[in-house]
């Protein structure tokens, strides 16, 4: 990817509706990362899972936060009990699918 | 219990199974594919892309909404347009950093008539014939194996209504959807496969010089209310793959199972308050945009000889023609052109197209 002209920073930069100048400057950390918007758009460009480059911005996503601010208390409570667990153990929460009968 | 995830990389969902007891970092998963309805003429065709997951939700959270047997048979939804197909996709995946896939040995059916033998839904796994699949040897199952080296395609249709192969074979429409069972290998069966590999690999890694370049190795991290059966579409050239291993090497006592009910996706939006899925595009529409076919060529291309029941199962089109008097819209066969050649891994991933850029 990286020797690709297709992701040049301009090519890249023109994608993602930001000028090549400022993807540059926020590349050397000169000014604040862009808004969610644009680090989505930038994540999808990029091949990168979406919420990681939104944490490396100090963000979390729009849908998330709401999901948090909808139920603070259930999410405050399950994030405070699994934040120390390892990734395999937290995975294991995903939730099953029911079976039933058939 | 198998899992239904939703990958935020590439917006797919999928059901995944995972075997901690038996390997800690194995993962099997599905998704499945929307795709182009090939014609359904004598025409046998190349592999048509995917064109994105369908989504999948939990049947338990829309009791309300739900027919109480679609309730009661737990499992995910998944909406389909009359007469749309789909694929099924399969992605195993081994230890973290490792190049030895987990296998599994894996049972399809659609309204609980087995997609490879054609025969009613049995628990277990049997031999003579083989009533499974192993993943990832079979890298994705299209539709019913009617012959050797032929399968016709899962095309939906109103479970009812006399189409689907389920109500062709036993004269009832109870079931509809599709029903999986996954089997991992016995642990010791899968110990001794790892030891064996890590052998080759010390063997491997002892002949091969290392260079400052270091091999870049990438590892595939792929990561209602009418209800609707599947039905057999068009004819399509895909092998259904022998078992390397031996039946008892299977661990049937740790199988794991999901039922999969197909919504018509006119409901679809009622029932989850979702949009559905836009229609796909129909094969005369792609073909015309000069996009690929494609051929998967397996490393061994010795094949089952598909399902003996499956020779009296009447096609989609064939079935409409004789209902109406009139010939199945999109059904004219299309030129497809030179096939593009995938494989030989089973792990070389088959395009997919997501919306909107089917037509680059």
């Amino acid at each position: 990817m990286e020797n690709d002209p297709a992701f040049s920073l301009r090519q890249v930069a023109t994608r993602c509706g930001v000028t090549p100048a400022y993807l540059s400057r926020v590349e050397r950390g000169e000014v604040a990362p862009p808004g969610e918007e644009t680090l989505i758009k930038l994540a999808h460009e990029l091949g990168e899972d979406p919420d990681v480059m939104l944490a490396q911005a100090g963000k979390i996503s729009a849908d998330l936060r709401s999901a948090i601010l909808a139920r603070p208390q259930l999410f405050a409570e399950l994030i405070r009990a699994i934040k120390t667990m390892p990734d395999n153990a937290v995975l294991r929460i995903v939730r099953d699918v029911h079976d039933g009968n058939w | 219990m198998p899992t239904l995830e939703h990958s935020t990389v590439t917006e797919e969902d999928c059901l995944v199974f995972r075997f901690p007891q038996i390997e800690e970092d194995a993962v099997f998963s599905i998704d499945f594919q929307r795709t182009l309805r090939i014609p359904d003429s004598d025409k046998t065709y190349s592999l048509p892309p995917g064109l994105g997951s369908f989504p999948l939700r939990h049947v338990e959270d829309h009791p309300q909404k739900l027919p109480l047997p679609t309730t009661a048979r737990g499992g995910v939804i998944l909406p389909m347009w009359q007469s749309e197909a789909m694929w099924l996709n399969f992605s195993n995946n081994g230890p973290e950093n490792w190049g030895l896939d987990f296998p599994v040995a894996i049972k399809v059916a659609a309204g609980k008539i087995n997609a490879v033998t054609g025969e009613s839904w049995r628990t277990g796994l049997h031999r003579d014939p083989q009533d499974y699949l192993v993943a990832p040897e079979q890298p994705w199952l299209d539709g019913f194996a009617v012959e050797k080296g032929v399968i016709r395609q899962f095309v939906a249709m109103p479970l009812g209504d006399g189409y689907s192969v389920e109500e062709q074979l036993t004269g009832d429409a109870e079931w509809g959807g599709l029903q999986i069972s996954v089997f991992p290998l016995r642990a010791k069966v899968w110990k001794a496969k790892r030891c064996e590999w890590d052998e080759q690999q010390k063997r491997r890694d002892a002949a091969t010089p290392i260079d400052d370049g270091a091999e870049y190795m990438e590892f595939s991290h792929k990561k209602k209310a009418l209800p609707m059966g599947l039905a057999a579409g068009g004819r399509m050239r895909q092998v259904i793959h022998p078992d390397p291993f031996n039946i008892e090497d299977w661990d049937i006592a740790a199988a794991e199972r999901v039922f999969i009910t197909l919504l018509h996706a006119k409901d679809w939006k009622a029932i989850t308050g979702e949009a559905a899925p836009n229609e796909p595009p129909t094969a005369k529409e792609y073909s015309e945009a000069g996009l690929p076919w494609f051929e998967y060529y397996g490393k061994d291309q010795a094949a089952l000889p598909g399902g003996a029941r499956f020779g009296g199962v009447k096609s989609v089109a064939n079935l409409f023609e004789k209902m109406t008097g009139a010939t199945l819209p999109n059904s004219q066969d299309v030129e497809t052109g030179n096939p593009v050649r995938l494989g030989p891994s089973p792990n070389a991933p088959r395009p997919v197209r997501s919306e909107g850029s089917w037509d680059y």
